[in-house]
């Protein structure tokens, strides 16, 4: 296998900065209480390759707010009329430091968004996902908030990434995946080495088989999901930090009289407003209700409607909720009706 | 996987809309307005096409986008038709606009009426307030094609005369000796000397018998759920009556996530449901 | 304070009410998660310790349609006060239990430097995890230092003597709030900036806030009236997050959850801290403090103070 070492990682982020891409990479935010997100790397500042990150790598594809088009309203010879400009969405991006749970929802997110058999496609997410090349840290640990090991083959999971970096001491064994890593490890900042990957992590698990069928059984069910919402606070943080939550709100932001934008920002089904209508009437009133729709769309609905499901056991709705809901005690308690 | 038929959406840009502009303002009630509007691009006007049942998206750039039924029928190729009433932010902005005022829109989305389906069959149709806009596409297409239905009967009702949409529709409607129309009101005025009746009342006096019919109904919540008692106390079966769903929706192509009722998305999969395909939906309407 | 006599209060207070809010310990995450007793059996998990920071306060004006129970601090309970102040709570249908509070742990800043749900132990006046352990008053929060209002204004039952304990001593070390007070108004601009650049605008600041009632209509996220563009940006969130400040003047009481709650560290007790300092110094005035008080932007008369001018 080839092997980079760790002080070699600055130059192999310089390299994947060439041509002016945009490479993502954890990092700690300033005043932050020690939050870790992905952000633009900037040459001479150090990437985070040993924390978690608090918010998912979903916004290096679906920015927390796009700009849909531009548009304008112009006057020519006493008529009125309205110019759109389309937002050519930027190419070649690398996302440094995903963890398996982040490029694992890669494929969930590509189901909707840049469907392989045809259907809408998303101009701004496909530009985007075609650009990306997506080098992945292997987890040999976790925490208690992890459960990965619940889908697919779990920490060894390679889907989504094009390379993957397993730690080993003063750096990492590198293993491609696609064509775009096996160039990677070409590069002369990686050597030869005799080392054998190291032991991944093992995590916790949910049960989520038959849960598709489970849902819709229990949908009304309404005591039950009175019980397992009753801490959450109707926030939109886990959808945020989720890295396969993807719903998002579309709204128009004059500036001045004469032009705007028309945006697409993240939104999150925990919101009551997200189904108001405006007579007034809402589907979705009580936080029950919305939490269930949370937990309907990732293990039921989608899975039913694109065969992929939306949680790849991250953790980091349950490490940053703000009521301490976990999401695991939710299936476990479903699992068990 | 879910599939659009004959889309004129963008489908590499599916959330860019195509400019339009109003050409006539019709004011059908104190607080619904119709608007006639055709594409600034006159291929794209030639090329427009869609089938009852189905909805667009109508912006004022700067206010923003909102979801309707298309009410003109697909004949009509002068102009599309949208009646909005004045509830939000957005379509009290687009009662601010008249002739002439541009405009952005994305049509057409979502599954229509299968009307192909219906031929040789004997159709009711049962409309209250705004809910006429899509049947007044269907009951227009039914009467182009009038030779392809049996009979046709179909009741419009609104709360009170001035809440009535279509005047002149109705009155070619209540005309024709091809179509059986009633408009009713809830209640009554010195100068209404129609019916008076909720519509699900007048739908069972008109006892269409129903063997071999179609019935669609559209409407406020309560209207439709009488309406369907009715309809199966008449003996319509669940897949001889379709509906069409209101959510609130953004995207209208099934991205965004929010006009789901369960598995199904509104905009992609609807808005037109048979009461069977209806039924079989988690409750959460 | 013992656990027991904690649950047997709790007990007691389920003989009159549907349910009392109150914390159990989490499996995964080895602290305090809100939690509800409905039965007896339930309140057996009850249990207060340094790392009930929650305010739980917030979710009695969404049990509007119950006679409720609380567990209390004593800075929640200048959140119970201020929402039955506000009509928000009634007074006779709540229950408020308080429990002496020694000052509770930053937990997610415990765990960001730590690691998630390592375990917290809070003894002999240190807290230890990880093999390390450092002073509490390093890492407690902000508002327990110097406590005022340990012993809970309002209060129907105590679990174990309120009045036992002692306010714990500021840090030794300086913090965010010393930097930021030594700054420029330019590098205070700058500072905000970057840090509102974070801002995903989950609004976990507003869900977690006992006080910021509007919830559904807010305008940090309504189009009615449309005072912030919903773009998720730097200028954008530092508006939405002034209006929510502003809308907080007289009414917040410092319980800093929203600033527990972000999920990106924005400090936001800084904006919140000077607002109350400000309206403490202009009227002599505390949130929460008295069901006989009125918030004073709130007390304008347009008969008694002579109308718009």
């Amino acid at each position: 296998m080839r092997f980079i070492a760790e002080d070699a990682i600055p130059r192999l982020l310089e390299h994947l900065a060439g041509g002016g891409r945009t490479v993502w990479a954890p990092r700690v935010a300033r005043d932050s209480v020690n939050t870790v997100l992905f952000a633009p790397w900037i040459a001479g500042e150090p990437v985070e390759t040993g924390a978690y990150t608090h918010l998912s790598a979903k916004a290096t594809l679906l920015p927390p707010t796009e700009r849909l088009f531009g548009f304008s309203y112009l006057q020519t010879a006493g008529e009125e009329r309205i110019e759109l400009e389309p937002e050519e969405p930027e190419e070649n991006h690398v996302l440094f430091g995903a963890r398996v749970c982040d490029a694992r929802a890669l494929a969930a997110l590509d189901a909707l968004f840049f469907p392989a058999g045809g259907g809408f496609n998303d101009p701004g997410y496909a530009g985007r996902r075609s650009g990306l090349t997506v080098i992945t840290l292997a987890c040999t640990t976790c925490d208690s908030a992890c459960f990965c090991s619940s889908f697919g083959k779990g920490p060894a999971e390679t889907d989504g990434s094009d390379l993957i970096l397993y730690p080993v001491a003063n750096g990492f064994l590198a293993e491609p995946v696609t064509d775009a890593g096996s160039e990677l490890v070409r590069l002369d900042l990686f050597q030869d080495s005799p080392l054998d990957k190291p032991e991944l992590a093992v995590t916790d698990r949910i049960e989520t088989a038959g849960l598709r069928e489970k849902f819709i059984d229990l949908f009304s069910d309404i005591d039950l999901w009175r019980q397992v919402s009753e801490k959450c606070l109707s926030c939109g943080f886990c959808a945020y930090a989720c890295p396969a939550c993807h719903c998002f709100n579309i709204f128009d932001e004059m500036s001045g009289d004469r032009e705007g934008e028309r945006c697409r920002s993240w939104d999150s089904c925990m919101f009551y407003s997200y189904t108001l209508e405006t007579s007034g009437h809402n589907p979705r009133p009580e936080i029950a209700h919305r939490y269930r729709n949370r937990i309907g769309h990732k293990f039921s609905y989608f899975p039913a409607n694109r065969g992929e499901i939306l949680c790849t056991g991250c953790g980091r709705c349950i490490r940053g909720c703000p009521a301490g809901v976990d999401i695991r005690e939710v299936i476990r308690a479903v699992q068990e009706r | 996987m879910n599939t659009i038929p004959k889309s004129g959406i963008n489908a590499r840009m599916p959330l860019l809309p195509e400019k339009a502009s109003i050409t006539r303002v019709i004011q059908e009630t104190p607080t619904v307005r119709t608007y006639r509007l055709v594409f600034d691009d006159p291929e794209m006007m030639a090329a427009f096409s869609f089938e009852p049942g189905q909805i667009g998206q109508m912006s004022i750039l700067g206010a923003g986008e909102s979801t309707f039924a298309i009410s003109s029928p697909p004949s009509q190729k002068d102009y599309i038709q949208f009646s909005v009433m004045k509830t939000g932010v957005v379509t009290t902005a687009i009662h601010e606009l008249s002739a002439g005022d541009r405009v952005a829109v994305r049509a057409p989305m979502g599954r229509p009426f299968p009307v192909s389906a219906w031929k040789g069959k004997d159709i009711v149709i049962a409309g209250g307030g705004i809910g006429m806009a899509p049947l007044r596409s269907l009951l227009m297409h039914l009467l182009d094609r009038r030779g392809d239905f049996g009979r046709i009967q179909a009741v419009y009702g609104a709360r009170t005369p001035a809440d009535l949409c279509f005047a002149g529709e109705r009155e070619e409607w209540e005309r024709r000796d091809d179509v059986e129309f009633i408009a009713t009101v809830d209640s009554g005025h010195a100068d209404w000397s129609g019916r008076v009746g909720v519509v699900p009342g007048v739908v069972e006096s008109m006892s269409p018998p129903a063997a071999n019919t179609v019935a669609v109904t559209c409407g406020p919540p309560v209207m439709i759920k009488y309406t369907l008692e009715s309809l199966e106390k008449l003996g319509f079966a669940e897949d001889q009556i379709f509906t069409t769903l209101e959510r609130r929706m953004k995207c209208g192509v099934g991205l965004c996530g929010r006009c789901n009722v369960g598995a199904k998305y509104v905009c992609t999969d609807g808005p037109v449901f048979s009461l069977r395909d209806l039924r079989a939906l988690p409750d959460e309407l | 304070m013992s656990m027991n006599d904690l649950i047997a209060t709790i007990k007691k207070v389920l003989e009159e009410v549907d349910v009392v809010l109150g914390w159990t310990r989490s499996p995964a995450a080895g602290v305090a998660v809100p939690a509800r007793f409905h039965t007896p059996d339930e309140a057996d998990g009850a249990i207060f310790d340094s790392t009930c920071t929650h305010n739980l306060a917030v979710h009695l004006p969404r049990l509007k349609n119950s006679k409720v129970g609380i567990v209390a601090k004593g800075c929640d309970a200048r959140s119970i006060v201020q929402l039955i102040v506000e009509g928000e709570v009634s007074r006779d249908r709540i229950r408020v239990i308080g429990v002496p509070c020694p000052g509770v742990i930053d937990v997610k800043r415990a765990w960001r430097c730590f690691g998630f749900g390592k375990k917290i132990e809070d003894a002999g006046g240190r807290v230890h995890m990880e093999g390390r352990s450092m002073p509490r008053e390093e890492i407690l929060l902000h508002k327990c230092h110097q406590c005022q209002d340990q012993e809970p204004v309002i209060m129907d039952l105590a679990a174990g003597d309120v009045k036992s304990v002692t306010p714990p001593p500021p840090p030794d070390k300086t913090g965010i709030r010393e930097r930021f007070a030594a700054m420029s108004i330019a590098e205070r601009r700058e500072f905000w900036r970057e840090q509102f650049s974070r801002c995903i605008r989950c609004y976990a600041c507003r869900e977690a806030c006992p006080l910021c009632f509007c919830r559904d209509a807010c305008s940090m996220q309504t189009r009615e009236p449309h005072w912030t563009g919903g773009q998720v940006n730097a200028i954008e969130s530092e508006m939405a997050q002034q209006v929510r400040t502003s809308h907080l003047a007289g009414r917040c009481t410092g319980c800093e959850e929203c600033e527990r709650a972000c999920p990106v560290g924005i400090p936001l007790m800084l904006l919140l801290e000077e607002q109350n300092r400000i309206v403490e110094e202009l009227f002599a005035y505390r949130a929460g403090m008295s069901l006989e008080d009125k918030t004073p932007l709130l007390t304008y008369d347009v008969n008694r103070d002579g109308g718009w001018r």
